[in-house]
């Protein structure tokens, strides 16, 4: 397979932007989608385990917020505070998983969606500290504030956190999850501690959505609690689910595609729920494997096609 | 005493499914545990390996009690188990249904799994020479890299077993293994079962298919969550209490 030459190609590609278009809003867009990707992919590792968190924005938030706190308050450098906001996030996703782990499917997402809420109305009731309804400022701008310094640091942090998820998901750490997802009975009969399997791949799925969230805090350098309700949760489920659920490259194709996609129709911007909505219908109907699965379909189509059209042209003689 | 249950009581709500049940196996046995439906028998396998609480008494395991234990801890020690209704790993092939289950021995360490060590690749190296080995025991090894969701039923009744091999148990709790298997399908579970036994393993096996008698050295009856009867297979057979469960009293004679 020419995959991985086509992987590179597209990196390639990636990097050379800002060179070849030198538009500080679509640097800001592709910025917005990295730092997303990174949210999507990892919640896919929680997803693998067979939970459906509805708290995954929530967990950027507190990344974010974390990291802008330490920023503003203790004047920390974000070298310093992007890491240990996504450590403290993951150790709070672990300390939350912990109780869900016994939880299953709508009561998982019941619990995980209140503490998304509770979350939120945290930051609301932090005053000062966190700034409340009005959002946080002040926090400390990294890299001199320059837009495509930014671009590359985003651009490798998101490759970086990629490969540390991808080495996860398919070594037998991720097996082990993926066969809990399948029946976490038989998991248990054969000696696999499934809770604490479960908080793991929690742990490891919040690490990075607070490495996404604390990243953000410093290039945006104001915080707004809407960034990380429910809504923005939804948007990061819908990144997996139209991406495509099965595959490891559906959370960044949905990703890329349900960022950039409202920013080359920017008319329609005010109508990106209904169109997302409308892909994610198009998507469950069409290609149940999600939007990674369009290239396989379309050369079956095609290959369909042309098979059709011998027959009708033997038939014709 | 290898295995042996203490007053053995769970009751859900106000049913009592298993009423002060004493049982023992010794070790290298293979013990029958059979009864009428809703006996109470995979409650039993349920209380052994933790899946659901015990209301009252004590469970012991080659020394140690067990009372309590997560399931995870019970197949630690060495306890592994087949299941009635056989759910699988149903997306996985069947090398990796037995692969998967390879979680105790060898055991890697998340770091060493991670970062694809020397250990970790000689570990797996190991799993996956030993799975195949079981594979081909339980004559799977043809269909290995088959989904385990489109094998037919015999074959994925011998993939739990097989699975259940891979935890390296001292003792092997088979519910219903032969249960809906056609004839050829039953002589080769039931040989084997004597080839594990063979190996060194204790069995306790749940059945309704008599035919399974052959394979015990003792059997115990269960009705309504009660022990009525124990003895060699041929002693049972005969006993006027199991007839009388299974047939009701007009049968007695």
């Amino acid at each position: 397979m020419a995959k991985p030459a086509v992987l590179a190609g597209l990196v390639v590609i990636i990097a050379l932007l800002p060179v070849l278009v030198s538009s500080h809003y679509i640097w800001h867009i592709l910025i917005l989608t990295f730092i997303y990707i990174i949210a999507a992919v990892s919640l896919r590792t929680i997803t693998i385990s067979g939970q459906f968190p509805l708290a995954h924005a929530a967990f950027m938030g507190i990344g974010a917020y974390l990291a802008g706190m330490a920023s503003k308050w203790l004047g920390w450098s974000p070298w310093l505070t992007i890491p240990s906001a996504a450590l403290v996030t993951m150790g709070i996703g672990m300390l939350i998983g912990y109780p869900f782990a016994r939880l299953r499917a709508l009561y998982y997402a019941m619990g995980s969606l209140f503490f998304g809420i509770g979350v939120i109305y945290m930051v609301y009731a932090g005053g000062t500290w966190t700034g409340g309804y009005a959002g946080l400022v002040g926090i400390g701008p990294m890299l001199g504030g320059s837009k495509i310094a930014h671009y590359y640091f985003f651009l490798g942090l998101a490759l970086l956190s990629t490969l540390a998820l991808y080495r996860f998901e398919f070594s037998r750490i991720g097996t082990t999850l993926k066969a809990i997802a399948q029946s976490h009975l038989v998991a248990s009969s054969v000696g696999i501690n499934e809770g604490w399997y479960r908080v793991l791949a929690v742990g490891m799925g919040c690490f990075f959505a607070g490495l996404a969230g604390a990243g953000y805090a410093h290039y945006n350098t104001v915080l707004s609690p809407a960034s990380f309700n429910f809504m923005a949760t939804l948007w990061l489920v819908m990144y997996v689910l139209i991406g495509g659920i099965e595959s490891f490259a559906g959370p960044i194709i949905g990703t890329a595609i349900l960022v950039l996609l409202p920013e080359f129709a920017r008319d329609l911007k005010e109508y990106s729920p209904y169109i997302s909505a409308g892909i994610l219908l198009i998507v469950v109907y069409l290609m149940p494997r999600g939007l990674v699965s369009l290239p396989k379909l379309v050369m079956l189509w095609y290959s369909e096609r042309k098979k059709g059209k011998k027959i009708a042209h033997v038939s014709g003689n | 005493m290898f295995l042996e249950t203490k007053g053995l009581t769970k009751q859900f709500g106000g049913l009592t499914a298993v009423n002060q049940f004493d049982m023992h196996v010794n070790k290298g046995e293979i013990v029958g545990l059979i009864g009428p439906n809703g006996a109470g028998k995979t409650t039993l396998f349920n209380l052994i390996t933790g899946v659901i609480r015990l209301t009252k008494g004590q469970i012991i395991f080659d020394g140690e009690d067990i009372t309590g234990k997560k399931p995870h801890q019970v197949a630690e020690l060495g306890i592994s188990r087949t299941f009635q209704l056989n759910p699988l790993f149903a997306d996985f092939t069947v090398l990796q249904n037995v692969s998967a289950s390879f979680h105790l021995h060898p055991r890697s360490s998340l770091l060493d799994i991670y970062f694809n060590t020397k250990t970790y690749r000689r570990n797996e190296a190991y799993i996956l020479e030993q799975s195949l080995e079981i594979l081909g025991l339980v004559g799977l090894d043809k269909v290995k890299d088959e989904l385990a969701k489109n094998l037919p039923h015999g074959y994925q009744k011998m993939l739990g077993i097989a699975r259940a091999l891979a935890v390296k148990p001292k003792l092997l709790l088979l519910d219903e293994p032969i249960a809906g298997m056609n004839p050829d399908e039953i002589e080769f579970t039931m040989t084997g079962i004597e080839k594990t036994k063979q190996q060194g393993t204790t069995i306790v096996v749940v059945e309704h298919n008599m035919r399974i008698m052959d394979l015990c050295d003792r059997v115990v009856v269960i009705n309504f969550g009660q022990k009525i009867a124990e003895g060699l297979p041929k002693e049972v057979r005969e006993n006027k209490e199991v007839t009388r469960a299974y047939f009701g009293d007009e049968h007695v004679t």
